[in-house]
């Protein structure tokens, strides 16, 4: 590329033809003051703060929009331009409220720390009456848009970077002002408090409500969000040993400047006074407070005790996708070399088991194929039983910012209406459980139509042949028969997809949790692989539910693999790290998760860390009687959950604040967690935890910092060898140190299999089994709801998403409401062959007749009561996704 | 009093049928706004959704277009559109006291509609005819030289008993 060669403030830069004179003055360390500029955004040039002067033509211009020319010769603070931008910011000010001192913003305003700066006090223009504050009952946002000097961030900030589009301009003059549609509450818009425009407001225009604790952050710190597996990168502010504030990290290439509710107001928890700050026992039936030395050895005998008994294979450990990959690694060694049990597994089996065995069978790799940049640049994308909106916003803003900004048109495959129907070109609505009818179909038209990329197929693949044979049945016809949508539907969904030059998938629970989840997974592997769209071109985006489902996985928490996925009957696998650990380790997988708690399971003992089973499993009831009724009991958790309730030792555990280690996100980045504050009361990261018990146990681990744990895994588990941190230090991450962190996708890139090929895979249609039948007319869908996560230990513990739209329900169509006579808020009650359910009902427009949804968040109505363990087949985890139930209505109508 | 009519109802099939002519085109946000002023005489607030679906717009930024031009009403009008001119020249010469006078009679502020739906009442920055300055204009006339008495011949009917 051409280099420009300017003079900025009399030194000689050279910059590329493309760049802001801002962007160049950056990059050469010199300070040009902005307001309405931001990294994250386009370029508006709306405040004219950053005003610079071209000497030769004595021209100005706002250096974030013009571009740098040869000859410029530029300077960034003559006395003109101070001049003028001392009158903007004065113009500014002028219709600014007096109220700095006790605006909350404080520090953190950029107008008041530009003003300061340069020197601008009482201003001498007349005072421009504005309007005020806002009243709005939302916990997480107050706005004050007397404060705002209309650089419009905030508007394209929820326009561009999260594509909600709940604000804009309204009215014109001296009346405009940001606002929501029709002007009202942003809790009756359609804001979805992400925090985005908070974050980006450079004034106290726009901030957060209600904080906990009060005050400017002292200190910062980068590290991940523990919610949902998109891993965006949060900046903890910190001041008196409280996280005080969360905001986006500036220089993060994974959610570049966004983040979700979740993410931004979702931290209360780390200092919720229902945290566990000591170690608890059991005396006498009831738990009571102990020290670190009683609980461990208590735990520790309560184990051996039940090894003497009914040995090793008896015990039983469940780790979490909410712990680090180091601690992941250490349960499963402590499983594996201490306790001597294969019986080790992880809560994210429950939704991503049919993931990895789908893919694993297909492609060969089990797990998402690229980045969310490869994502954002496919022409064609494809949504199928997944609302991203709530598992996972990042991919949902990046799935409507192609649609909206790239021309990319979507194909959205989904009984229910969901947010991103509204962004679809197309709209398939199949009865639920025939997706992989649906898929067959597809498949099929692109065959008959000879739309496959026949060279993909054929270089890159194999047992096509049976495949294509398999697909017979699959004619648009019986597709539609089956599935209900319209033939015309079907085909030009077809024809979308295959036509486009890139195309991705993007799935989710509504195919894993399905009883046949993992022939989902191997038929849209099959569409892909048929299309050409693996790595380089588009992709397959298999979301995941949890921070580190991922990592745990990899890590080897599970009954049948050691970690990086080596089989535990391998006995060359097992020699490696016998050899490593200096140990002998049980042969033949050990018991899932589900096993172990399944009636008449030989398990005695286990120990827990960081899961709720006696909430987020099938028949809550049946599973609190199964640990109720262990020998020996310990759980470790940052609360006293549910399952914590049962044990016979509890073990405060540390939050991800408190922590360091690393997460691995949904798109295999292996990103690091710092620590922010030391942990809460007594409390010890969860890997902390697992050495002091190995130590109790008198079989200590010689890790002395979590590096030495990085740094094994990076030496013997296959994909995790690039990790290598150690060389980032303790500032901030280097982006060529994200890079490489990646794994798997770079061998994918290559447009190569990691076996050198994928294998098209034949998977029938079977009947639906978790669906509506004789006697249960109605199909009933369990998920999550945008402001709480997974089973609720966390964010019901977070006070303000505690308390937003916090009570349980039941959602029903509204042609099923008025066939059963229901009103919005009457009290019904849900029968399944399982169990039944009292809740109240809510009228929503998104289900399609028959079905009804519910969350799965709130323990007061645990809809897993409703829902049989039928495990999925292949992947042994359970179906969690629907079942049939019936509906009356309690509530007397007039 | 005169009778009391409620707002006619938005016709929301007619609107939905010249909503399709423009489906899918995002530029089209001004002539279809316009199109559907002219054919309903405003646009009603509940069809901002459609429209910004129609587009692929968000409803705001619809809302933001509509209310930044002063041609674009969002409410129903009166069937008499009463203009009085504030501009410079009529402002001298008494152009305030003139409108005082038209909201007494009309019983209106600036920017309403009677509930009747008979008058709405604005006010304009210059109509271009200063010479007759005080000015105002019913509809597409303009009536010269305002004085109380002309103003109690055009409005005096409106006077509640
Ligand atoms: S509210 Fe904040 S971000 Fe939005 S326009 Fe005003 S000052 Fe800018
Ligand atoms: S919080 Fe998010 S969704 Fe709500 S207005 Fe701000 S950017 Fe838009
Ligand atoms: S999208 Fe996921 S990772 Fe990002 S802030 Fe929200 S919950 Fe956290
Ligand atoms: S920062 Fe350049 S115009 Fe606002
Ligand atoms: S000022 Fe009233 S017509 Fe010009």
């Amino acid at each position: 590329m051409e280099a420009i060669t300017i003079t900025l403030n009399g030194v000689e830069v050279s910059g590329y033809a493309g760049m802001t004179i801002l962007d160049l003055a950056r990059e050469s360390g010199v300070y040009i003051p902005t307001l309405c500029h931001d990294p994250n955004l386009a370029s508006t040039g709306a405040c004219r703060l950053c005003l610079v002067e071209d000497e030769p033509s004595g021209a100005l211009h706002a250096s974030c929009v013009a571009p740098i020319a040869p000859g410029m010769v530029i300077n960034t603070h003559s006395p003109r331009v101070v001049a003028h931008r001392k009158a903007i910011l004065k113009l500014m000010l002028a219709s600014h409220p007096d109220s700095c001192l006790v605006c909350d913003k404080g520090n953190r305003c950029q107008l008041r720390q530009l003003a300061s700066d340069m020197g601008i006090g009482l201003v001498e223009f007349q005072r421009i009456p504005q309007p005020g504050v806002i009243e709005e009952v939302n916990p997480f946002i107050q706005r004050d848009l007397s404060k705002c000097i209309m650089c419009g961030k905030c508007i394209r900030a929820d326009q561009e970077m999260v594509v909600v589009g709940a604000i804009d301009y309204i009215h014109r003059g001296s009346a405009v002002r940001p606002t929501t549609l029709n002007d009202v509450p942003l809790e009756k818009s359609e804001c979805t408090f992400c925090g985005t425009c908070v974050a980006i407001c450079p004034t106290g225009a726009i901030m957060e409500k209600e904080k906990a604790y009060t005050g400017t952050a002292t200190s910062t710190v980068d590290t991940v969000c523990p919610y949902c597996g998109c891993g965006c990168n949060l900046n903890l502010g910190v001041r008196d040993g409280l996280v005080v504030r969360v905001r986006p990290s500036a220089p993060s290439p994974v959610n570049r400047g966004t983040l979700c509710v979740r993410g931004s107001y979702g931290y209360d928890f780390i200092h919720s006074p229902e945290r566990l700050r000591r170690p608890l026992v059991r005396v006498d039936g009831e738990l009571q407070e102990t020290t670190w030395e009683d609980a461990l050895q208590q735990a520790a005998a309560g184990l051996q005790k039940v090894v003497e008994k009914s040995g090793p294979e008896s015990l039983a450990v469940f780790g979490s996708p909410r712990c680090t990959n180091e601690e992941n690694y250490l349960l499963q060694r402590l499983a594996r070399c201490v306790l001597g049990t294969n019986s080790v597994d992880n809560g994210s089996r429950l939704y991503s088991a049919a993931s990895r065995i789908g893919l694993g069978a297909t492609i060969g790799y089990a797990g998402t194929t690229g980045f969310l940049e490869v994502l954002e640049r496919s022409r064609v994308i494809m949504v199928i039983g997944a609302n991203p909106e709530v598992s996972a916003p990042l991919v949902d803003y990046t799935v409507k910012q192609a649609v909206r900004f790239k021309g990319a048109r979507l194909c959205v495959i989904d009984p229910c209406r969901t947010r991103l129907t509204g962004f679809a070109s197309l709209w398939l609505r199949p009865r639920i459980g025939t997706d992989i009818a649906l898929l067959n179909g597809l498949a099929r038209i692109i065959i008959d139509e000879k739309k496959l990329d026949v060279e993909f197929v054929t270089r890159r693949t194999d047992n096509y042949a049976p495949w294509a044979r398999s697909l017979q049945k699959y004619t648009p016809d019986y597709v539609e028969k089956v599935t209900g949508v319209p033939g015309q539907d079907i085909r030009a969904a077809a024809r979308l997809f295959a036509d486009a030059e890139e195309a991705s998938i993007v799935y989710g629970n509504g195919i894993t949790l399905h009883a046949d989840g993992t022939s989902a997974v191997i038929a849209l592997a099959n569409l892909a692989m048929l299309t050409g769209n693996i790595g380089r071109n588009g992709g397959i985006f298999a979301l995941q539910r949890e921070c580190n489902a991922h990592g745990a996985c990899d890590m080897g928490t599970l009954p049948n693999f050691l970690p990086g996925y080596q089989l535990v009957d391998d006995a060359r696998a097992r020699q490696k790290f016998e050899e490593k650990w200096g140990c002998r380790m049980p042969e033949g997988a050990g018991l899932n998760a589900l096993e172990m708690l399944a009636p008449g399971s030989r398990v005695r003992g286990m120990f827990i860390t960081g899961e709720n089973p006696a909430v987020s499993f099938p028949q809550p009831a049946r599973v609190k009687e199964a640990l109720a009724s262990l020998d020996c009991l310990v759980v470790a958790d940052m609360f006293l959950t549910e399952t914590a309730r049962l044990a016979a030792v509890v073990l405060p555990s540390a939050s991800f604040a408190e922590k360091e280690g690393t997460f691995t996100s949904f798109e295999g980045r292996v990103q690091r967690l710092r620590r922010a504050i030391p942990p809460v009361g007594e409390s010890l990261p969860d890997g902390g935890i697992i050495q002091r018990l190995a130590e109790a146990l008198g079989v200590p681990m010689p890790y002395t910092s979590y590096q030495q744990i990085t740094d094994e895994i990076e030496e013997i588990v296959p994909f995790y060898q690039h990790t290598a941190f150690k060389n980032a230090g303790d500032g901030e991450l280097e982006l060529t140190d994200i890079e490489k962190g990646l794994f798997g996708t770079r061998r994918l890139h290559k447009g190569l299999f990691p076996s050198g090929f994928g294998r098209f895979t034949p998977v029938e249609q079977l009947t639906p089994t978790d669906v509506a039948k004789d006697g249960y007319p109605l199909t009933l869908l369990a998920g999550t709801v945008l402001f709480q996560f997974g089973t609720g230990s966390r964010s019901r513990r977070t006070s303000r998403l505690g308390r937003f739209r916090s009570e349980a329900f039941l959602e029903i169509g509204g042609a099923d409401a008025k066939s059963y006579r229901i009103k919005d808020g009457d009290a019904v009650v849900i029968t399944s062959e399982k169990g039944r359910l009292d809740t109240t009902a809510r009228i929503s427009d998104a289900l399609p007749p028959g079905v009804l949804f519910m969350p799965i968040s709130f323990p007061e109505s645990p809809v897993y009561e409703l829902f049989a363990t039928s495990l999925n087949h292949q992947a042994r985890a359970p179906a969690l996704k629907s079942c049939a139930v019936k509906l009356e209505r309690t509530t007397a109508n007039g | 009093m005169a009778e009391v009519k409620k707002p006619p109802r938005v016709n929301l099939r007619q609107i939905d049928k010249i909503i399709a002519g423009y489906r899918g085109r995002k530029w089209a946000l001004i002539p279809l706004t316009q199109a559907i002023q002219e054919q309903v005489g405003y646009i009603p607030k509940e069809v901002i959704p459609r429209i910004a679906a129609a587009l692929g717009l968000f409803p705001a930024q619809v809302q933001g277009v509509i209310t930044f031009y002063a041609q674009l009403y969002t409410e129903p009008r009166g069937k008499n559109i009463v203009r009085v001119c504030r501009g410079t020249a009529c402002h001298v010469r008494g152009g305030k006291s003139i409108l005082k006078l038209v909201r007494q009679y009309l019983d209106l502020e600036e920017g309403e509609t009677s509930p009747d739906m008979e008058y709405t009442l604005e006010t304009v920055a210059c109509i271009g005819v200063c010479a007759l300055a005080p000015n105002l204009m019913v509809n597409k006339e303009t009536h010269g030289n305002m004085n109380p008495k002309k103003i109690a011949r055009l409005f005096g009917g409106r006077v509640k008993e």
